[in-house]
């Protein structure tokens, strides 16, 4: 089976989500959902029946020229499948909290209306996702892009009779219009310094002597700009933390993860001809070190005084974004080819980024839809109230902070390992202060779940669903599992090579 | 030729500055559209007719219409004259001034102005601009274009969803 095909399924389950929603009549919508989960559950186990094209064999279509289905592209679409996955779990969840803040009752309105599409646009936003994974030409790489990205203006702004979140829609789609430009001028640098839109043809002539250097790197720090809007590094953050707070809270879960993961795998496919040149490698690596070191440094000390739980989500993914730019800065001088690449390394770190921050948005979820607060004081005793949610979060919250024995360890231990390897010792430092910080303002969380008393008094715990019960015991056991054996998941990667 | 492109030039450089210095927002949508018609006119020069013309269809035609449409729609009132304090200036003269700097050099540099483009010499059967761009479109970016038609569902969907005055 073609990888396209996944696409297609993902895209035509979306098609059904909306066709339903507006022709059938449903008792509870949260059936659309079930649908999109039945798609989306399908497309992920036939990612392991995807048989990758060879080329040559058949005669060539254009489409190839679009489309790359190798090892990596198929690992991305895995991650895009899961984190869409749970979050159309979580949405189902939160369908309470959409529903007061979308529909004004009318007479003949159905008490969820709104809420089809609500389950719908994740699902098309996946199918983005996953083209952008496997985008090889600038053209392919910009339309998926946009896919992505306008799904998300609409879904950030869903609640639309919610003042936060229609705020945080605004700034994201005027920063993310703005970006959008950057990218499509960059590019237009880049095809007139190369001749190219084809990301290989770009790669031959990065290498060769003739290109205009000063064009290729104008074009180069336009891309960077709007890549760094989309993975949230430093100085191009500021949307994160309001965007993030404003926003439905499975979306911001979709947003930390599936945008992240799609901004960096778009950023490693066009800075790698950039990082392989000669004559380029160095001045590029240099720019990913500075923006890695002030994207660590202001993640992790931003996050220290927040007491809203989103907040600090949302500045702690600045701060991993931090650490992943420093694995991306480490790759001209990495070494061996035989040791961890850059790229699993990468792969690895968004993989055990994937888990840890769906777990945690798992519990927000729930505690939002019945507590209506995310600030930090809302987590109170939580350990003896829910006391399942509470060992949820703090696996999660060990785990983002690198604790070993779980994913997030590893995932930062291999950043350092190849940070060190390429002997980029200020950055080895501003990360170890991050990480230090990452400490105090994660193991807080637990110590407020753990250690204070229960903020109502009624002790009365949060129920969670067992479809959500069961992904986060999933999710958990990930986490310890990557954390025992990181060969696994690095396995997978080099198991299609 | 050199005449007409600095006439056009000029045009669409006088266009631009009424966007910045009018108060009020429906001269400005009209002074942006004085400037797209010149860069209309430079695309021709070029002999990229198909741009030029694309810029009057969609920018100075669809995209304005939608523009004031919006202004008059929500009364967007005239700009307050600001009064504007010595360091205000003083920092926008520098960021201006650096900028103009950095583009001079740049130009000084890779030596701008001197080439000279020779006229395209396509042979007189050749397809139109439109003919190819289309059998492109069509033919080689197929994919890209069916990736576009998934874009536009959500951007529908979502206008529909998020303006619409009560759901059903």
């Amino acid at each position: 089976m073609p990888a396209y095909t996944l696409e297609i399924i993902v895209v035509c389950t979306g098609l059904a989500m909306l066709l339903i929603d507006a022709f059938a009549k449903l008792e509870d919508k949260r059936s659309i959902a079930w649908l999109g989960l039945l798609g989306i559950g399908a497309a992920f186990l036939l990612l392991f029946k995807v048989e990758p094209h060879t080329a040559g064999v058949e005669p060539e279509s254009a489409f190839w020229i679009f489309y790359a289905d190798d090892r990596w592209a198929l690992f991305y679409k895995g991650l895009a499948l899961l984190a869409t996955f749970i979050v159309l779990l979580l949405s189902a969840e939160f369908e309470e909290v959409v529903r007061r803040h979308i529909a004004r009752p009318g007479p003949d309105a159905h008490p969820q209306a709104g809420l089809g599409e609500f389950f719908a646009l994740p699902v098309f936003c996946c199918a983005g996702l996953m083209w952008m994974a496997s985008a090889t030409h600038l053209v392919g790489i910009f339309v998926a892009l946009e896919t992505v990205t306008i799904s998300f203006y609409i879904m950030v702004a869903y609640l639309r009779r919610n003042a936060g979140s229609l705020e945080a829609g605004v700034k994201y789609l005027i920063l993310g219009a703005l970006s959008t430009g950057f990218l499509v001028y960059g590019f237009a640098w880049l095809f007139g310094a190369t001749g190219s839109m084809e990301l290989k043809a770009i790669a031959a002539a990065l290498r060769s002597d003739d290109v205009n250097t000063t064009a290729a790197l104008f074009a180069f720090a336009l891309i960077l700009v709007a890549l760094a809007f989309k993975v949230g590094a430093v100085p191009f953050q500021f949307w994160i933390p309001d965007v993030y707070q404003g926003a439905p809270t499975p979306i911001t879960a979709f947003l930390s993860v599936g945008s992240k993961a799609a901004g960096f795998i778009v950023l490693l496919r066009v800075a790698q001809p950039f990082l392989e040149s000669p004559a380029f490698a160095e001045k590029t690596a240099l720019v990913f070190a500075i923006m890695a070191g002030a994207t660590l440094v202001y993640g992790n000390l931003a996050a220290l005084p927040q007491s809203n739980f989103k907040r600090l989500l949302a500045y702690s993914s600045i701060a991993h974004a931090g650490f992943l730019l420093m694995i991306v800065a480490a790759a001209p001088k990495s070494g061996a080819p035989d040791a961890l690449s850059p790229a699993a390394a990468v792969a690895f770190y968004l993989a055990a980024y994937l888990a840890m921050t769906l777990l945690a948005f798992i519990v927000m979820t729930v505690v939002r839809t019945r507590q209506d607060s995310e600030e930090i004081a809302a987590y109170r005793g939580l350990g003896k109230t829910s006391p399942f949610l509470a060992f949820c979060l703090l696996i999660a919250m060990a785990s983002l902070a690198g604790i070993p024995l779980t994913a997030g360890f590893f995932g930062k231990f291999f950043a350092f390992a190849l940070a060190i390897r390429a002997e980029l010792w200020t950055l080895v430092v501003l990360a170890a202060v991050g990480a230090g910080a990452g400490f105090y303002y994660y193991l807080r969380i637990v110590a407020e779940i753990y250690w204070r008393d229960p903020a109502h008094e009624d002790g009365s715990g949060f129920p969670i669903g067992t479809p959500l019960k069961i992904v986060a015991i999933l999710l958990m056991l990930a986490i310890v599992a990557f954390g025992v054996f990181p060969g696994a998941v690095l396995g997978l990667l080099a198991a299609h090579s | 030729m050199n005449f007409l492109f600095y006439l056009f030039a000029a045009t669409a450089l006088a266009g631009g500055i009424g966007v910045v210095i009018n108060r009020n927002p429906v001269s400005s949508a009209f002074a942006m559209i004085v400037s797209f018609l010149g860069l209309a006119a430079l695309f021709i020069q070029l002999d990229a007719y198909l741009v030029g013309i694309l810029q009057i269809l969609v920018y100075a035609g669809a995209i304005m219409v939608l523009f004031l449409f919006i202004i008059m729609l929500l009364d967007v009132p005239s700009e307050e004259r600001r009064r504007l304090t010595f360091g205000a200036l003083a920092a926008a003269a520098a960021v201006a001034g650096g900028f103009l700097l950095l583009l001079g050099s740049v130009l000084r540099k890779h030596g701008a102005g001197r080439a000279i483009l020779e006229p395209l010499d396509l042979p007189a059967d050749a397809p139109s601009d439109v003919h190819r761009i289309g059998d492109l479109l069509f033919s080689t970016y197929w994919f890209p274009i069916q990736i576009v038609g998934v874009l536009l569902l959500v951007a529908t969907v979502g206008v529909v969803v998020l303006s619409k005055r009560e759901l059903r």
